[in-house]
């Protein structure tokens, strides 16, 4: 028994001190990239077990074209700017739907790169054409982005049609309880929705924008000068057609890109 | 993504989880009886102030503890953030599951009766000698089962870990659903959680079985 234990509190020791190496003082050189592990086709984890997706991607390629060392730190969503300032990451880069209140509250958000909008995803014949079907239904959506937002506050109107507003944790979470029956529709940003309907078939996405915006990359406040840097060397990516290759490996948001139209 | 890599990933984040467990149970089983101790103390006080950081800890979501522990001390004094996550989470998990600790404690030594405080001091014991000779070791086989209850309890709560990105299995594993759509990683997770449990649950009984020497 106190060979277990020995064995035990050895192993416990050696795990802290590993995950002690892991990662490092925050060194000049050393850009931060804070991500939703959970949002594909920006940022998930892929097939080999590491972190990938067009964000992910462009931010490695902007590194190297600015020398910084690359890494990757995976923000909790709902917690992402509270992250951000206690220096966690260097930026939160990750499909991210720029908001008046966050200039408002000072933090330093990049151009423009991607225009999203806003779509229903209902399954094949369901019936439901548009968002005037949805009254009496319940439509699912996920906490904290910017649809749970929209219909909260600017689709107010609509969502007072529904039966209810069912708020999940995750996409995955969503889609399951359509698929399950629980949701007649999933109000989800249009990338994540195509990719869904490029995996699974019988579901459909309705012909309908609900609510435009853009996604942008999120700074700290007085870091303009990063954001500028970080700005330029995606410009570079897309002159010399790095970001154009790049975004063709993600055909279901290629059309969207601003920096490609 | 196959099936290998998905579990390997998890078990990757399956050593973090058990960092979480071993130091949590480390430290507050110990801090656990000195907050015991402070709640029963003679003096209204101390008594009274433990007694109250004894109900915010546990009328509080440890969701919340996580994040006041983590960034707390960043948005009050401007400490920077720890870097290794470990270090928050693990503080956070040791109070909040002191202060269960501390009432478990409690009841077992309040269960106790005088008399044998009485017999002590006849016999000549001191007060220290009584509380360590006597009434500990009965106190520690009563409390067993509850101590595992808790014990329990804490192989599925460090999934909460997730709130300040600690990246533990349970994390690990919705990243991997989400980005597979798939389900199988919850499933995943579940038998690791239970092969864990069952692992604790084995230990306890042991340890129990050890304690039962009068019977």
């Amino acid at each position: 028994m106190k060979k277990l234990l020995s064995i035990m509190f050895a192993a416990v020791l050696v795990l802290s001190f590993a995950a002690c190496g892991a990662k490092n003082e925050a060194g000049s050189n050393k850009f931060i990239m804070g991500i939703d592990p959970e949002y594909p086709p920006f940022s998930y984890l892929g097939d080999d077990g590491n972190y990938t997706g067009f964000d992910v991607e462009i931010c490695k390629a902007a590194c190297e074209k600015l020398g910084y060392e690359f890494e990757v730190f995976e923000v909790n969503w709902d917690e992402k700017l509270v992250q951000l300032d206690a220096k966690e990451c260097d930026c939160v880069w990750s499909g991210m739907t720029i908001l008046d209140s966050m200039k408002e509250e000072g933090y330093v958000i990049s151009a423009p790169y991607f225009d999203n909008s806003q779509v229903l995803l209902v399954k094949e014949g369901s019936g439901i054409t548009s968002s005037k079907d949805l009254a009496g239904k319940i439509v699912a959506v996920q906490l904290g982005t910017s649809g749970e937002a929209l219909l909260n506050d600017e689709l107010s109107d609509l969502s007072a049609t529904f039966e209810s507003v069912l708020t999940c944790d995750s996409f995955l979470k969503c889609f399951t309880e359509l698929d399950g029956g629980a949701a007649d529709a999933v109000f989800v940003d249009y990338p994540v929705a195509a990719s869904y309907v490029s995996e699974h078939a019988g579901f459909t996405i309705l012909d309908e924008e609900l609510g435009g915006e853009q996604y942008g990359i999120a700074f700290r406040a007085g870091d303009e000068e990063l954001c500028k840097k970080i700005e330029g060397a995606v410009a570079e990516l897309v002159k010399d057609g790095t970001y154009a290759k790049i975004a063709a490996k993600y055909p279901d948001i290629v059309d969207s890109l601003v920096f490609l139209k | 993504m196959s099936l290998w890599v998905m579990v390997a990933k998890m078990a990757e984040g399956l050593t973090r989880t058990c960092a979480i467990f071993f130091l949590t149970l480390i430290f507050s089983l110990p801090l656990g009886m000195f907050v015991a101790l402070l709640r029963m103390s003679r003096n209204k006080i101390i008594s009274g102030v433990t007694r109250f950081i004894i109900s915010v800890l546990r009328g509080t979501p440890l969701m919340l503890q996580l994040l006041a522990v983590t960034y707390g001390p960043y948005y009050l004094f401007g400490v920077t953030v720890s870097r290794n996550k470990l270090i928050p989470v693990v503080i956070a998990f040791a109070i909040n599951y002191a202060a269960y600790f501390a009432e478990i404690y409690r009841g077992g030594i309040e269960s106790i009766s005088k008399g044998q405080y009485e017999a002590a001091e006849v016999l000549g014991y001191t007060k220290a000698q009584t509380f360590l000779r006597i009434i500990l070791p009965q106190v520690i086989k009563r409390i067993m089962p509850s101590v595992t209850n808790e014990v329990v309890t804490l192989v599925k709560d460090t999934s909460m870990a997730f709130t300040v990105s600690y990246q533990e299995m349970f994390t690990i594993g919705k990243q991997i659903a989400n980005s597979q759509t798939s389900f199988v990683p919850f499933l995943v997770a579940g038998v690791f959680y239970f092969v864990f449990k069952a692992i604790v649950d084995f230990a306890m009984g042991k340890i129990e079985k050890k304690l039962n020497y009068y019977n």
